[in-house]
């Protein structure tokens, strides 16, 4: 079974309008809930059963950060979504929103109720353009229809959700640097503590939760926790959007159960393209780390199989595929390059380290590599991780250290002979 | 208070202190470059990381609150290590410029390399530049040593009030920088020189000159404002090389203006007197002591011997030491002399005679800080009391208080006023009148008005501006502490210079003891208190500042004075001098402004000599020289003891200048002097006329920030920055428009028989009616700072 | 008691240092003849100073004064300013010579090898005052020397 929960409009014509997303029962249970004025109590709870963990790549049981929102503030409070998907590899929440605007809409609203938030904004990334305008399009109709502004259904619940669009920087993922930009300043991370649930968007409690995590919610409400729970596997709750990419034949976005055996989600894609063989898969996005093809074919698209037996982290699901003609040297000077460009540059072990990482591996790949550098390597990426203000540190070293793990002997001979192993 | 522990060591801390402000107060070293114990915590630079108990990464002591039981590494493997790893990543960008940088011997990252950092890099790859900007003349700039520890951003932003510097570009790419083609122009952004860590930042005129460890440093006093800022002066070969601050948390903190740091090369100049002059006809005559002080001295026996002791004028510049001052009014009282005086900027002296003791400002320079309602009339803030506006600004900051501004020119103070009234110098009683009124009408105040009010306040029109000042000065309603009053009614320098200035600070004084806030004087210059207090004023019936140049006199006595840019009318001034015999000028420069002096004598700045200043709090501080005097040039407080005996008087054996300090206060402690003196209260109050108001032009002269005195009139650095505001005519646009002139014409300005070319400027900062010309040396020519003032089209 | 009488009237000590003597007499000798002769010097050899230039003809001293903070014997006078063109140059170096003792810490320390220690010993003052050279002296010195200072450099710049 897939696309059941985000992905419920894709096969049906016009799947971004608001007709569309009424016909399938959409904003059914946000009625209901504002209607019947269903405790906020009982909605966190219905979220906690549910499993739904953090979809942005944090993995953080969106429940229990719910619950971390003050129940009784003598002021106003936001709800951020967190459309800025930077992450290389993913590219999941462009479709949510380009497919099923209203699913986002409708699961902000819902959170809003629960937490009393009158005010809401959705940060769109700067690098999308028409997936933006779809998005005010929706606006627009859901507020016409009264989904959206004060006192909806007659209730004095009001809430107002904006679209803000970001100016291309994935540093504006991370949620302090999202909610600097969002108050009109460079994006640069706040150190936490304080947590954006005491002190986000303009010094208030805030809460940032990824898109999908959102537009999970309306199906978790109308079906129930347990519903949401038993489409995937313990600790891995529901279905989670993985956006295929690299060395498949049928790349994109693919809804599925958490828990799904890897191969499976890699036939759906079509299997690895023109019939090579698998050598390494990247599973969360670039931040995660790199897992060899043997291990990646054992594990189940869940948390804890990732981490346990892929020894890395199921992150955002972006499932990066390489075949056996990667050069890995090459890929990994490509994802530090990434890391020295988008870092923000306040803290001193990622603004230096970033660059350091990139220059001696760029220096591999050219053939100048020294018999120090891999010790180097390793050394300066413990040095980074763990002592930045926010994890874009901890995303630069991360994919260093596992390459160098996982496939030291083709560095090695990057070093000794000058060139790469594979041949030509 | 939480117990926690670092390092083994078992102590208690304040519930909310951050691990490194407990680690401070212990101290307990913990390195570090962000953080500042005056600015915002930014924790980006990550040197401070410490380890603490069950805590997997290390964290930044100075973003981590305490909590209880917490334990506390600072000197553990793992903290050592992430220390390391940081200091290391700084070094492998860091330019290799430690011989050229002026930094070097006084770095912070020097010192903390030395603890933290590797003896051998293990960075072989390139590193990156950072192209320099001018950001103005006093801050230089090498930013690719930058650390991007964003101290400067955050000072300019927090204490300077305006964010003009900030980084851009992210990544290695981040730099600092002003915008595009702007400069730093905040009268307190020499203190960033100060803050950077490293060599990014320095001082301009300091440039190349000299290390650290070659100065000699000697404290001393600022002379320039009445703040009474602490100052150090690093000395070589004599030679003052700069100045940066002392810290002394009740009055400076840790900050210095502009104006106190860069004011030293004024000290060098090349127009320093060093040698007696006589003139001969139009010729001046370099001679000798001996000579000179013969000259002077006999010339003034004879004026008094022909006309008595009232031939006699006196006039110290009100920046002179207490002993300067005191020695020149022992002289003129003992030639049977009262007319003695230092108010040089004043013209209205209505007061005089009416005080019950020194005006000061009222509280405690801290005690500004913690206002919540502050009213300040007659104020250009920025310019006359830099340090003081920056903690007016705290207190808006972190107080939200509610500052009221009532003045001439709308100059903006960089921080949220609440209620402004800009009106011309004579509009200025009819708005407080209006406050009063205002204040008196609300209920819950149940002193009366002095008598003499009552009727002037009957046809007053209350307007809503002056209502909701009033109710904001008298806080809304809320209980106020009588004792410990949180508002305050201030009267700036613009104020103290206004020609109806008796009848302002009777007001002022009414609405503040009505609603119970502090009232206080914002003294003008570095020593009125103090000057005030050793009563170098005229003697009862005896003529003051203004009226000795009115009436002209035969012989002048100038003690540390230019006339025509240091007194209050300029052409009568002038006048004045021309028309005497004799012209006595003590002076420190050779200056163009005593061009009708008779002979001069060289005295030293205040940091060649010792002596005694008192700030507008009323905080007594003495200083001792911190260089030897130039060429024949000698302290005050000697030449005036040495014409003292000359003139035969008696009582001027004095062997130091702490002789002199212990006669000034009777041989009593200073502090207990002082409290008895210091009082804001008139004995009665001052008649005050509602209904003159002229529809004429009104000059405003205020004092640029730059041409307060002599010192610093002549250091270039300075002068530069004053440059970059060039002399106008401004006014705003309704009256350009009533006098039919456009922006950036030629106009002629003039006072009396004297007039100047200026540019006519539109800015609507100035209030209707006025036209804002500030004296300095191209508006000598002109006459009252505050007075009547005819603008035409330059023929 | 024979053999002592012997040994004075025979004169056989006198005989026996005369010849050491003439052993000596005809031995090589060590002394060496200078001023016709001179011992070798190395190319550590520390001399008079002299600052030195780079090859484009910019003098190398960028007054960073750690020579003045470092010499034992405090002879080194250093003023510095900041020329037209906005580099860091010294307005004044003077070394007093009769201070100095000639340990060569200065030369170590000098982070642009500007301050050197040639190998010229054989200089003299007429007065006094002549013993404090200033920097046109000490330029000179490194121009005339320039050639032995930089062969001795290269020499030792393995070993440092």
């Amino acid at each position: 079974m897939a696309n059941e929960v985000c992905f419920r409009t894709l096969d049906l014509p016009n799947p971004a309008s608001l007709e569309t997303y009424r016909s399938i029962g959409g904003y059914e249970t946000l009625k209901r809930i504002v209607t019947e004025k269903v405790p906020a109590t009982e909605i966190i709870n219905q979220v906690k059963i549910s499993g739904l963990r953090g979809r942005g790549g944090a993995g953080f049981p969106t429940g229990l950060k719910w619950s971390f929102m003050p129940r009784y503030y003598d002021g106003e409070k936001y709800l951020v979504c967190n459309s800025d998907e930077g992450e290389p590899g993913t590219f999941k929440d462009r479709d949510i929103i380009r497919y099923n605007p209203h699913q986002v809409i409708e699961g902000m609203a819902i959170a809003a109720y629960t937490m009393g938030v009158r005010t809401g904004y959705n940060y769109i990334h700067g690098e999308i353009w028409a997936e933006y305008q779809i998005f005010e399009r929706a606006l627009e109709e859901a507020r016409a229809a009264g989904f959206l502004g004060e006192n909806l259904f007659g209730t004095n619940f009001s809430f107002n959700l904006f679209a803000h669009h970001g100016y291309g920087a994935y540093i504006c993922g991370e949620e302090t640097a999202l909610i600097e930009s969002i108050e009109g300043k460079k994006g640069q991370p706040r150190f936490k503590p304080p947590f954006p649930a005491s002190y986000g968007v303009f010094g208030k409690p805030t809460n940032v939760n990824n898109t999908e995590s959102y537009a999970s919610i309306p199906y978790i409400m109308q079906h129930g926790g347990q519903a949401f729970q038993d489409l995937g596997v313990p600790n891995s709750g529901g279905t989670k959007i993985f956006s295929v990419s690299g060395h498949v034949e049928k790349p994109g976005n693919f809804e599925i159960g958490m828990g799904t055996p890897f191969p499976d989600l890699l036939a759906l894609a079509g299997g690895v393209w023109k019939g090579r063989k698998l050598k390494a898969v990247i599973p969360g996005g670039s931040s995660t780390a790199v897992v060899p093809a043997d291990m990646m074919m054992q594990c189940t698209m869940d948390y804890d199989s990732i981490s346990k037996v892929g020894k890395s982290s199921l992150g955002a699901g972006s499932v990066i595929v390489m075949d056996e003609s990667t050069d890995m040297v090459k890929a990994l000077s490509r994802l530090s390059y990434f890391y020295y460009e988008e870092s923000c540059g306040q803290c001193t072990p990622c603004r230096e380290g970033t660059g350091w990482l990139w220059r001696v591996v760029r220096r591999i790949a050219e053939g100048k590599g020294r018999p120090e550098d891999l010790e180097l390597l390793t050394d300066v990426s413990n040095n980074i991780s763990g002592r930045t203000i926010c994890a874009l540190g901890d995303a630069a070293a991360t994919p260093v250290i596992s390459f160098i793990k996982h496939f030291r002997p083709e560095f090695e001979y990057y070093i000794e002979h000058g060139r790469s192993m594979l041949a030509a | 208070m939480l117990q926690i522990e670092i390092d083994g060591k078992a102590v208690e801390v304040e519930h909310g202190s951050t691990i490194i402000e407990a680690a401070d107060k212990l101290g307990i070293p913990i390195p570090r470059f962000c953080y500042h114990k005056k600015l915002s915590v930014a924790a980006n630079c990550r040197m401070c990381l410490v380890q603490v108990e069950k805590f997997a990464k290390p964290l930044p002591a100075c973003a981590t609150p305490v909590s209880d039981g917490m334990k506390i590494f600072t000197r553990s493997e793992a903290a050592v290590d992430a220390q390391k790893s940081v200091m290391e990543f700084l070094l492998i960008n860091h330019p290799l410029d430690c011989p050229i940088c002026d930094q070097g011997g006084e770095c912070e990252l020097q010192d903390i390399a030395v603890g933290y950092g590797a003896s051998k890099t293990r960075y072989t790859e390139e590193k990156r530049v950072v192209l320099n900007k001018n950001i103005g003349p006093l801050v230089a700039t090498d930013m690719t040593r930058c650390i991007q520890c964003t101290r400067c951003v955050r000072f300019l932003k927090e204490v300077g009030g305006m964010m003009e510097l900030g980084l851009i570009n992210r990544g290695e790419h981040a730099e600092i920088t002003a915008y595009v083609d702007k400069s730093v122009d905040s009268e307190l952004s020499g203190n960033i020189i100060d803050l950077c860590p490293v060599g990014a930042l320095t001082s301009k005129p300091f440039r190349y000159t000299a290390r650290p460890w070659e100065l000699a440093r000697r404290p001393t006093i600022s002379a320039h404002d009445a703040l009474g800022s602490q100052l150090e002066m690093h000395v070589k070969n004599n030679r003052v090389l700069r100045t940066i601050p002392r810290e002394k948390e009740s009055i400076n903190e840790c900050w210095i203006s502009d104006r106190d740091r860069f004011a030293y090369e004024g000290l060098n100049s090349d127009e320093r007197l060093t040698v007696p002059m006589i003139r001969r006809g139009d010729q001046w005559v370099e001679t000798d002591w001996q000579s000179a002080l013969e000259f002077a001295s006999s010339r003034i026996k004879d004026a008094v011997a022909r006309e008595g002791g009232n031939a006699l004028g006196v006039l110290v510049s009100p920046n002179s030491t207490m002993e300067e001052g005191f020695l020149a009014k022992k002289i003129a009282r003992e030639l049977g002399c009262g007319n003695v005086d230092h108010r040089l900027r004043r013209s209205d002296f209505r007061l005089d005679g009416h005080f019950q003791g020194t005006p000061w400002m009222g509280c405690n320079i801290p005690d500004v800080q913690d206002m919540d309602r502050v009213l300040i009339i007659g104020s250009n803030l920025r310019n006359e009391h830099p340090l003081l506006t920056h903690r007016l600004r705290q207190a808006v900051r972190l107080n939200a208080a509610e500052i009221s501004v009532v003045n001439a020119l709308e100059d903006d103070p960089l921080m949220r006023v609440a209620f402004k009234n800009t009106c011309s110098p004579d509009d200025t009683i009819n708005f407080l009148l209006q406050l009063l009124k205002a204040m008196s009408g609300l209920q819950r105040l149940s002193l009366c008005l002095p008598p003499t009010l009552n009727g002037l306040l009957e046809d007053v029109v209350v307007s809503n501006n002056a209502q909701a000042m009033a109710e904001s000065l008298a806080g809304h309603g809320k209980d106020y502490d009588l004792v410990n009053p949180r508002s305050a009614v201030f009267l700036g320098n613009m104020a103290q210079q206004h020609p109806r200035y008796s009848e302002m600070y009777s007001l002022a004084e009414a609405i503040s003891a009505l609603c119970g806030a502090t009232f206080g004087v914002l003294s003008e210059a570095a020593n009125r208190v103090g000057l005030d207090l050793a009563r170098v004023l005229p003697s009862s019936g005896a003529l003051n500042a203004r009226t000795m140049l009115e009436q002209p006199r035969s012989a002048y006595l100038l003690v540390n004075v230019e006339p025509e840019v240091d007194c209050h009318n300029a052409q009568l001034v002038n006048q004045a001098l021309a028309a005497a015999g004799c012209v006595v000028a003590m002076t420190a420069y050779k200056s163009s402004a005593l061009r009708e002096a008779d002979v001069l004598l060289p005295v030293t700045p205040y940091t060649e000599s010792s002596g005694t200043f008192m700030s507008m709090e009323g905080r007594v501080q003495s200083f001792t020289a911190v260089a030897k005097p130039l060429g024949e040039a000698r302290p005050g407080w000697k030449v005036l003891r040495v014409l003292g005996n000359l003139l035969g008087l008696s009582g001027f054996e004095y062997d130091s200048s702490e002789q002199v300090k212990n006669e000034i206060f009777g041989g009593e402690k200073p502090s207990r002097v002082v409290w008895n003196r210091l009082n804001n209260n008139l004995r009665e109050l001052t008649e005050v006329n509602a209904k003159v108001r002229t529809e004429s032009l009104q000059r405003v002269g205020e004092v640029p920030l730059y041409e307060s005195d002599a010192i610093v009139r002549r250091a270039p650095s300075l002068q530069k920055m004053a440059a970059k505001k060039p002399v106008v005519a401004a006014m705003n646009a309704k009256l350009l428009a009533q006098l039919g002139l456009q922006d950036g014409e030629l106009v002629k300005v003039s006072q009396g028989n004297g007039s100047v070319r200026l540019a006519a400027k539109c800015d609507d900062r100035v209030a209707d009616y006025c036209v804002r010309v500030p004296i300095c040396a191209q508006t000598a020519a002109l006459g009252d700072l505050y007075g009547e003032i005819q603008v035409e089209r330059a023929a | 008691m024979l053999k002592d009488h012997l040994k004075t009237w025979l004169l056989w000590e006198l005989f026996a240092g005369l010849r050491l003597t003439g052993k000596a007499l005809f031995k090589r000798k060590v002394t060496v003849q200078y001023p016709e002769e001179k011992t070798p010097l190395s190319p550590r050899f520390r001399g008079l100073h002299a600052l030195r230039r780079y090859p484009s003809g910019e003098e190398r001293c960028i007054a960073c004064k750690l020579c003045e903070a470092v010499c034992p014997a405090m002879c080194i006078t250093i003023d510095s300013d900041e020329r037209p063109d906005g580099t860091r140059r010294t307005t004044r170096y003077d070394i007093d010579l009769f201070k100095c003792i000639y340990c060569g810490f200065c030369e170590e320390s000098c982070p642009v090898d500007a301050i050197v220690m040639t190998r010229h010993f054989e200089f003299h003052m007429e007065e006094r005052s002549q013993a404090v050279i200033g920097k046109q002296r000490l330029l000179m010195n490194g121009d005339r020397l320039e050639l032995q200072i930089a062969d001795d450099r290269a020499q030792d710049a393995p070993y440092r």
